[in-house]
């Protein structure tokens, strides 16, 4: 087949403009991290007052990361997060799906808005909101809790990280749930006509019709979740200054702003960011030939 | 929930009092063209603009004065966060980035020779600022000397004094605590008396406080040799001080909620917390958070600890830096020198709320030397005028100030949740300390 010149054109014409966005805002700022977390600083003159030079440091940034055992320490804290995080999340999400697309479904439409609701509240205002409800002295959950006689501590060292599952499972089931009742909607009529005919009840539609066929709605709203989770950063960010379980280093994100932002070392925060993300690139294309070979094997 | 920051507000606080005022304005100022290529200065009669970024509430009405009184030298004052919530952040952008950095800007004192390593603040000394010496108080000057320069105008402080419930005291027969000893004695009283009631929290977030505990003790963390960095947070002293809090923690004596949070607020307004050691700018915090207790506080000295001479600590303080790049530093620093000693400029700054004044005997006639109802009349600023008189002057920063407070409230936490100490925090945040320094590509060592 051949390609005339005009069309070969009008394709490059269409394919500019997100060329153009995606080298500005994508491959450049990685490009510009990755060459960032190969530098370091180098002072000279009393107290290092006299001057600086930027200099190349090789793999350093990396080693520095990587034996910081409070980094460390957050990336289990992530990953471990993520191993309750998404079978929640995708479960709960699914659930919600089949709940709204069951015949005998009423208000779906109210439900649906109301499930989705919370993802159109930014992260922040989700973690300041959820903050009020885990304080102690303001908030009512616990003043409820303590007339029962439970004395909760939502925000102490070994509750915390659920709190904020709770808070992440709030602001994003919604959003998932909406994927996947967008694929359940996309499933053929007849496909349930003949299961009815073939007598097969409720139960049996879920796992032998629809479930098969949302599958490729799963596994995007897991990957989303696996890269949403390791990038943690908003929640614990604005419950820090409530919690006392809530270290400056507590996710990998929030280890490379701080590195950025308080302590000055943009080398060190580049490289953090470049492990962060290359632990999301193993962990998403991972999963997913995981779930593409399974497809093959059948 | 913005309270849970806002008491960065306070750390911010300004100027001074002293009648002479530095100006005289413009172009005719001191022999100082040898500013370097960056700085031709302006010429007699020529309009100029400096930008100025500060968040201290305020600082709007004292630019406005200056503007009125100085229509040739413009300021545009942009309000910025609150350095540790971003506006430092973005300083250290606009200076790495060499352009888009403003002439004057907010530093707090533990942060200028972070700013120093970054060749971000420009030598007052050339443009005459010893001139203006005298008019501040030795303590806070030297915040802003390294070597033979001096990097920043002094602004404000936190002269610490012990804040306390009055009314319960007097329910409950105990005398403002004298020593830590008394402190510690009354605590347990309190719990004895009320058992929803504690004397004070114990912030393991907020290491700044501890850091002024430290320094009251007699600690200095950090200091200078020659050409090397020296840092000593683990000390004799500082132990002394976490293990006295170990202690308090561990028998229960007080709390260990953080600070400036709501649940905290709470306690101050139900009678939960009936003390807090603080500085000067805390009586905003109070009369702000808890409005339903006025009347029932007063303000009594710091305890001390038993054998040594009188002595109180401070807790924040600010500057008004001239930054690298600035095209009139010799504007830039009379504007520096008048925001924190013009009266005027004082005043309207007290208004706004931001601290005690580094200007010379600034108290006395300034709108902070009266009594105060929230206070049940007391005049709490003579406290905190004895108080400022009494503090080490030696206490200095390092580059990585921010950093360590990080470290220390990292272990605190750790101790709260069961893991290890205060002390052993302590220990741990020095090492990490010297790492950081070294990390930086500085000589280090620890005494």
């Amino acid at each position: 087949m051949t390609v005339s010149r005009t069309e070969r054109r009008a394709a490059a014409g269409f394919l500019l403009p997100f060329v153009v966005l995606f080298g500005a805002f994508f491959v450049l700022p990685i490009g510009y991290a990755i060459y960032r977390s190969l530098l370091t600083t180098k002072r000279s003159g009393p107290l290092g007052l006299g001057g600086s030079r930027t200099v190349f440091a090789g793999a350093a940034n990396y080693v520095a990361a990587l034996t910081d055992e409070a980094f460390v320490d957050s990336v289990v804290r992530v990953l471990g997060f993520a191993l309750i995080q998404v079978p929640l999340m995708i479960g709960l999400a699914t659930t919600m799906a089949l709940l709204l697309d069951a015949a005998s479904a009423r208000g779906v439409r109210f439900f649906r808005s109301s499930y989705f609701l919370p993802y159109g509240v930014p992260g922040v205002i989700a973690s300041v909101l959820w903050g009020f409800l885990y304080a102690p002295g303001v908030s009512p959950i616990i003043d409820l809790l303590d007339a029962v006689g439970i004395h909760a501590n939502f925000l102490g060292s070994s509750t915390v990280l659920f709190s904020i599952a709770n808070i992440v499972t709030w602001e994003f089931a919604g959003y998932n749930m909406l994927v996947v009742v967008a694929q359940l909607k996309a499933i053929d009529q007849d496909l349930y006509e003949a299961a009815e005919i073939d007598g097969a009840n409720a139960y049996q539609v879920i796992r032998s019709v629809k479930l098969p066929l949302i599958r490729p709605a799963l596994v995007l709203t897991t990957v989303f979740t696996i890269i949403g989770t390791l990038q943690l950063f908003a929640e614990p960010l604005v419950l820090r200054p409530i919690s006392t379980a809530i270290n400056t280093s507590y996710t990998p994100n929030l280890a490379a702003y701080t590195q950025a932002f308080v302590n000055n070392n943009y080398s060190l925060a580049a490289a953090q960011s470049v492990i962060l993300a290359a632990a999301a690139c193993v962990l998403s294309f991972g999963f997913l030939h995981l779930v593409g070979r399974k497809e093959t094997d059948r | 929930m913005t309270s849970w920051r806002s008491h960065r507000l306070g750390r911010a606080a300004v100027l001074g009092t002293v009648a002479t005022l530095a100006l005289v304005g413009c172009g005719l100022g001191s022999g100082a063209k040898d500013s370097g290529p960056a700085a031709a200065g302006r010429t007699p009669g020529e309009k100029i603009e400096l930008t100025f970024w500060s968040w201290v509430p305020g600082v709007d009405k004292a630019v406005d004065l200056w503007n009125s009184e100085h229509p040739d030298v413009k300021v545009k004052l942009e309000k910025i966060p609150a350095g540790g919530a971003g506006g430092y952040a973005k300083m250290h952008s606009a200076l790495q980035a060499g352009t888009g950095a403003p002439d004057l800007a907010q530093v707090e004192y533990q942060e200028i020779p972070g700013f120093l390593l970054e060749d971000g603040l420009v030598d007052l000394t050339k443009y005459g600022v010893d001139d203006d010496k005298s008019k501040f108080v030795e303590w806070q000057w030297q915040q802003a000397s390294y070597g033979d320069g001096v990097y920043a105008v002094p602004q404000a402080s936190g002269p610490m004094g012990m804040f306390y419930r009055q009314d319960l005291f007097a329910k409950w027969g105990i005398a403002p605590p004298k020593t830590w000893t008394d402190f510690r004695k009354a605590a347990s009283t309190i719990r004895a008396k009320d058992p929803n009631a504690y004397i004070a929290t114990f912030p393991p977030g907020n290491s700044a406080w501890f850091t002024s505990l430290a320094w009251q003790a007699g600690a200095k963390w950090f200091g200078v040799d020659g050409d090397t960095w020296v840092v000593d947070i683990d000390s004799a002293e500082t132990r002394k001080v976490a293990a006295y809090w170990d202690a308090m923690v561990k028998d229960k004596l007080v709390k260990t909620e953080p600070d400036f949070a709501n649940a905290w607020y709470k306690d101050l307004q139900t009678g939960h917390i009936v003390a807090w050691p603080s500085a000067q700018w805390g009586d905003a915090i109070l009369s702000g958070n808890a409005p339903n207790t006025a009347g029932k506080w007063r303000v009594a000295p710091m305890p001390q600890w038993e054998g040594s001479a009188f002595t109180s600590a401070n807790w924040g303080g600010s500057s008004t830096a001239v930054l690298k790049g600035a095209k009139y530093p010799q504007e830039a620093k009379d504007f520096a020198v008048w925001l924190n000693t013009d009266p005027k400029s004082i005043d309207l700054l007290i208004k706004g709320g931001y601290g005690w004044p580094a200007a010379q005997d600034a108290l006395q006639g300034s709108a902070l030397d009266r009594p105060y109802e929230f206070f049940g009349g007391q005049k709490t600023n003579d406290v905190f005028a004895a108080a400022d008189k009494a503090i080490d002057k030696q206490w200095g920063w390092i580059p990585t100030t921010a950093a360590a407070y990080e470290h220390l409230n990292d272990g605190f936490r750790k101790a709260i949740a069961g893991q290890g100490t205060f002390v052993q925090a302590v220990t741990a945040a020095q090492a990490k300390t010297v790492a950081d320094l070294e990390a930086k590509g500085l000589k280090v060592r620890t005494s």
